[in-house]
């Protein structure tokens, strides 16, 4: 989805020995930075709301330069109009829920649009300290939201609540997304949300983007290794379903010509679903006619075999799907494994995790 | 217990001029430690230790400066009395003047840590909001910093109920016009006036103690 607006990041800032500097255009109407704690995610926003002065670089909203170095112009936050949703919500604990929903809101507008979308109404005389977590995250959504911004910044908005919570949070953040016609700028360590929600996501890694592209694009990328690392799975996958069977309890992926078998969920035929599998969770066989209850035997060849510590990681292509295998040293000498042998991928259909959909 | 009308007198001007001072010195107390907690500039330890220099200097100290200031001969008494006839000293204008220089230093710690205890996070928020900075300060600030501004107000308002040494340097003794219960209290115990003393020295304890106990309810949660 394009929002009609570009954005134009290009701006360093420096914190102590930690050094940010992007270099980035922005034209979907949400766009994702993805990166670990420590990478820069939160300066990022907060140069982009004006809370923060940039070290040099220029910051463009549309036609409108917002910060640039070479003039002198910074306009402060208050004139940005950017609607920022805060990790840890930071409502003003002295306001009730209406009141904080009123505090940036124009004169002679109402709220009820953005009350109504995240449902909050039964809310609005409580107290911040009154709330869940998940309720507090809703009401600082609708804060944002009500004074009407040219942009919705949101820093890790989901970080501070349970894998429950978040999966109840998501659907109003599709609301938002669906009733505003506002470029978003998503920030987060978890890669699920980005593939919920984004439209084009960025790596960013130790201050600087390191990739960037669609996000279950930007998933199997080799540029986008950090991914791994953060999710600490080696292999991520996004594969169409073929088949979707509730009677029989399985989902078939396509990978290639082959088949990936997954525990039952329920998702349209065709639909990218990305999928988790740990390098230590795939058995490597010589031969496909195995008397075992895996439900995936994969064909592919060994594209290469390093030693990492007491493992020999294998690097396996299974058409065009690369998959990393990590067994023992001994194993591999059993085997005899060589680059370019014909080799078989067991993987339990439990073994398998859905990263989300 | 009958209290006579000199002390009344003395307890109501005491009273007064501590309110006075109090209402003459919050604005810019206000502004001051809004000023060290919120800003940095060149010289904010120097203006942090000038403002703090009455709690460490005895008031004897701090009342003989105000004189050399105030004084018919001083700097800026001098110029005053030389071209207007206004005499500032041994007045109750002095009084005011002691007890806002001694208080101001408690003032500004109280607004200080009230201030501290407000997370910038949430004055950022409200900036992202579209409020200005003064904005900000009137509705974020300034109420959640409420409990250490009042707990300031009321120590200072509390000092400056006590104070004995910068009065007497700079406004004198005088009976019915600048003599606060404190300098009554020395009178009296000077003159070997047992009743008046024991008078005198319950009341300013009633008023301290509950002035304190105020305190700590409203700055303890």
């Amino acid at each position: 989805m394009e929002n009609g607006i570009r954005i134009h990041l290009n701006f360093r800032k420096r914190l102590g020995d930690f050094i940010l500097d992007v270099d980035c255009e922005l034209e979907k109407k949400v766009s994702a930075f993805l990166g670990a704690s420590g990478s820069g995610k939160s300066t990022l926003l907060n140069c982009i709301s004006g809370t923060v002065s940039p070290d040099a670089g220029e910051i463009v909203f549309g036609d409108e330069m917002l910060y640039s170095s070479a003039t002198g112009i910074n306009l402060p936050p208050e004139k940005r109009r950017f609607g920022y949703v805060f990790q840890e919500g930071y409502l003003f604990p002295h306001l009730t829920v209406a009141q904080n929903i009123r505090y940036g809101q124009p004169k002679s507008r109402n709220s009820t649009t953005v009350i109504d979308i995240l449902e909050i109404s039964g809310l609005l005389q409580r107290y911040p300290k009154q709330l869940s977590g998940g309720q507090r995250q809703r009401v600082a959504i609708a804060r944002a939201l009500a004074m009407e911004p040219r942009m919705l910044l949101m820093d890790e908005p989901l970080a501070s609540l349970d894998s429950t919570l978040k999966a109840r949070i998501i659907p109003y953040l599709h609301h938002v997304k669906d009733a505003f016609d506002i470029p978003i700028l998503y920030v987060t360590h978890a890669f699920s949300e980005i593939l919920a929600l984004a439209d084009e996501a960025f790596l960013l890694s130790d201050g600087k983007l390191t990739a960037n592209g669609e996000p279950h694009h930007l998933l199997t990328a080799p540029s986008a290794m950090p991914i791994a690392q953060l999710t600490g799975v080696e292999n991520i996958l996004s594969l169409p379903v073929m088949l979707s069977d509730k009677a029989r309890g399985v989902t078939s992926l396509e990978i290639g010509s082959q088949q990936l078998v997954i525990p039952y969920t329920d998702a349209d035929i065709d639909t990218l679903l990305p999928v988790a599998i740990r390098a230590e969770d795939i058995i490597i066989s010589l031969a496909p006619d195995l008397p075992i209850s895996a439900r995936n035997i994969l064909q592919g060849t060994i594209q290469k075999l390093d030693v990492v510590g007491e493992r020999t990681l294998v690097s396996i292509h299974v058409e065009a799907h690369p998959l990393l295998v990590k067994i023992t040293h001994e194993a591999r000498a059993h085997l005899n494994l060589q680059v370019g042998s014909a080799v078989y991928c067991v993987i339990k259909a439990n073994a398998i995790n859905l990263l989300w959909r | 217990m009958r209290i006579t009308p000199a002390e009344i007198t003395a307890l109501i001007l005491s009273i007064k001029t501590a309110l006075l001072s109090l209402i003459v010195m919050f604005p810019p107390g206000l502004f001051v430690g809004w000023l060290l907690v919120k800003r940095s500039f060149p010289g904010k330890a120097f203006l942090n230790t000038l403002v703090m220099l009455p709690l460490v200097l005895p008031p004897v100290v701090s009342g003989y400066l105000l004189l050399v200031l105030l004084g018919r001969h001083g700097l800026l008494g001098g110029f005053l009395f030389d071209v207007f006839g206004i005499e500032l000293v041994f007045s109750e204008f002095a009084v005011v003047v002691a007890l806002s220089v001694i208080s101001f230093p408690l003032l500004v710690r109280g607004i200080m840590g009230g201030i501290q205890s407000v997370p910038s996070e949430l004055e950022n928020a409200a900036r992202t909001l579209g409020a200005s900075p003064v904005k900000v300060f009137w509705t974020i600030t300034f109420p959640l910093a409420l409990r250490g501004i009042i707990g300031g107000t009321i120590l200072g308002f509390s000092k400056s109920l006590g104070e004995f040494g910068a009065t007497i340097m700079v406004a004198g003794n005088i009976p019915g016009k600048t003599q606060t219960i404190a300098l009554a209290i020395f009178n009296a115990v000077q003159l070997a006036e047992d009743a008046t003393v024991y008078r005198l020295v319950f009341i300013s304890t009633v008023v301290a103690f509950v002035a304190l106990w105020l305190t700590e309810r409203l700055t303890l949660r």
